[in-house]
């Protein structure tokens, strides 16, 4: 499993590992490290906002809901000060590319 | 016969309620100032300046940036107090005409004054942690295996900016000693906090922790005591070893590095956490205590006594090995996954509190040795308010002759001005200027400095500059 650290903010927010982009984000209720894709067809979910109840997130593209609370469980990660190490699905090896992607304000909270 | 319950209330102490009671604590005649520098062989006495806790709010949580700040000196030098009341002590010499002091120490009333202060003090002082270190996501073995080993523990790490700012200070030997006391009240009661988790009744991780503990024992053989390997090398370079001698010259951020464990073991819902300090603890030591050693060498050309860094770097690895597979994965076999995140968490934040250890001691050997430009300073930054440029808050102050301003620190910038007398302004462990009248040294903000008064009387006025900067323009 690749263990990668990357910023939680600003120009390094963002890794690539097997073509998947994980971004950390941060809601009212804490922060956590998601894959930035949407389960449907891809679409941006660092672009997605939080639907009223605050227990999804909605997509911009076809707006489907993702529980949060799936998301968040979905990679090991712990932040520390604007620093976060997160263990990323696949082979330990793979190769991990940073890069920056822009988050909605609805996950950027604190920041 | 019907029995309405009691409404349960967590217990909270807060506001004018925790002040009084921080206040009632720090009242015992033990915790006054000292007329010394040091404490000699009274491991009782612990300097407290409870003349300035009415002025300070432990009711909040200082985030990072606040952490040096002299409420967090204060909270950290109350709860070593407090917590090593559960420690037996006594003086080297024997008991002697210490009695009065050894039992208004473990006097039940101290004991249960400092106790219900704890939990505020370690809100203030540790809850930080909180937004520092965040784990999320759902932690398997095969995670955390993967995590713990790009932490690369083994690997020979660079000298940390402590170690830098040793080798690179204008008094390596001073600097090095100044090192040394910041790990005294650690070193010289070493494992004591540990030994809080094998009390109890837990299984076979209770027995295998009892392992390391008697390693750091030395297996009842005192020779081979940790702490007695270190009180040689204090003793080789000149220091004595009576235990916090040197209170007045621990930084906060040292304090903070040892009382976490013991607020992680006195606090036994933080078990978990306190494994994954452990772990990461002694792995990274044996790197640590070779570098130490090599540190040691050089700068006191072989003359210190480095048993204590050489034993380490042999045991770690085997403590370092036995933490994780006698303790990590027996206890997540037990008690499951679950526990991962405390682990990861007492880690991270073992790291962050080493980092932030390392650069306040860093910054403190640079205001050491830049005494004499902040002393230079003082002359500009009078004349700015002299001339009315700048018009800081004023404290006028006359005091006797050996009035000593036990160590403590300001939140902003400060002038020191000698109207009249003389005074000996100290910075750090054998770090001093003569301030004669007309003369006086900038204070730079969160820096450890004390004085004594030299002459009869001293006539001398602090000005609140903030940032001392800003009189310079
Ligand atoms: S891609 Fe996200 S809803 Fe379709
Ligand atoms: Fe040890
Ligand atoms: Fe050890
Ligand atoms: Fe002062």
């Amino acid at each position: 499993m690749p263990v990668v650290t990357f910023k939680v903010s600003g120009a390094d927010n963002c890794v690539r590992v097997a073509d998947l982009p994980y971004v950390y984000i941060r809601t009212e209720t804490g922060g956590s490290v998601l894959p930035a894709s949407c389960p449907h067809r891809g679409g941006p979910l660092n672009l997605a906002t939080v639907d009223a109840a605050g227990r999804r997130l909605v997509c911009p593209w076809h707006e489907r809901g993702t529980s949060l609370s799936r998301l968040r469980r979905q990679v090991p990660a712990v932040r520390s000060g604007d620093t976060v190490t997160a263990v990323l699905p696949g082979p330990a090896d793979v190769p991990v590319e940073h890069c920056h992607l822009p988050l909605s304000p609805a996950l950027a909270a604190g920041a | 016969m019907s029995h309405t319950p009691v409404p349960h209330e967590p217990f909270e102490l807060r506001g004018d309620a925790l002040r009084e009671a921080v206040l009632a604590y720090a009242a015992n005649p033990l915790y006054t100032d000292n007329e010394e520098w040091e404490n000699s062989d009274n491991p009782y006495r612990r300097q407290l300046r409870p003349q300035v806790l009415p002025y300070l709010d432990f009711d909040r949580v200082p985030g990072r940036e606040r952490i040096l700040e002299y409420s967090s000196l204060a909270a950290q030098r109350l709860l070593t107090s407090i917590y090593e009341a559960d420690l037996v002590f006594f003086p080297k010499a024997g008991l002697g005409e210490l009695a009065e002091d050894f039992r208004r120490y473990y006097s039940p009333g101290n004991r249960a004054r400092g106790e219900l202060i704890r939990p505020a003090l370690e809100r203030f002082a540790f809850g930080f942690l909180d937004e520092e270190v965040e784990v999320s996501g759902d932690w398997t073995t095969e995670g955390l295996l993967a995590y713990l080993d790009e932490l690369d523990v083994y690997a020979p790490g660079e000298p940390s900016a402590a170690e830098k700012a040793i080798r690179d200070s204008s008094d390596p030997q001073r600097a090095a000693r100044m090192w040394l006391i910041q790990f005294a009240p650690d070193f010289l009661s070493e494992a004591s906090p540990m030994a809080r988790n094998v009390l109890g009744y837990y299984g076979d991780e209770q027995s295998e922790w009892f392992k390391i503990l008697i390693d750091e024992y030395g297996y009842g053989v005192h020779e081979t005591k940790h702490s007695t390997l270190f009180e040689a090398t204090l003793e080789s370079v000149g220091l004595g070893a009576d235990l916090h001698r040197y209170w007045q010259y621990y930084l906060v951020s040292s304090l903070a590095l040892n009382n976490y464990f013991h607020y992680l073991g006195k606090n036994h819902e933080h078990f978990f956490r306190y494994v994954g300090a452990l772990y990461y603890t002694e792995s990274t030591l044996v790197d640590f205590c070779r570098r130490a050693e090599n540190l040691l060498k050089d700068v006191f050309d072989g003359s210190a006594d480095a048993r204590y860094f050489s034993e380490h770097v042999h045991i770690d690895q085997h403590h370092g090995r036995m933490a994780l597979e006698k303790l990590v994965k027996p206890l997540i076999k037990r008690h499951g996954e679950q526990i991962i995140p405390e682990i990861v968490r007492g880690i991270e934040e073992f790291r962050l509190l080493s980092t932030i250890a390392d650069e306040d001691f860093a910054t403190q050997i640079a205001w050491m040795d830049d005494a004499d430009r902040y002393k230079e300073l003082h002359d500009p930054v009078y004349e700015a308010i002299r001339e009315g440029r700048v018009t800081p808050p004023v404290a006028d102050i006359v005091e006797p002759y050996g009035e000593l301003s036990n160590t403590h620190s300001h939140e902003g910038d400060e002038l020191c001005h000698i109207v009249s007398g003389t005074m000996r302004f100290v910075s750090g462990f054998n770090s001093y200027r003569i301030l004669e009248a007309g003369e006086g040294t900038v204070i730079q903000r969160n820096r450890l400095h004390g004085a004594i008064i030299e002459s009869e009387e001293c006539v001398y006025q602090i000005f609140s500059v903030g940032d001392h900067r800003a009189c310079l323009s």
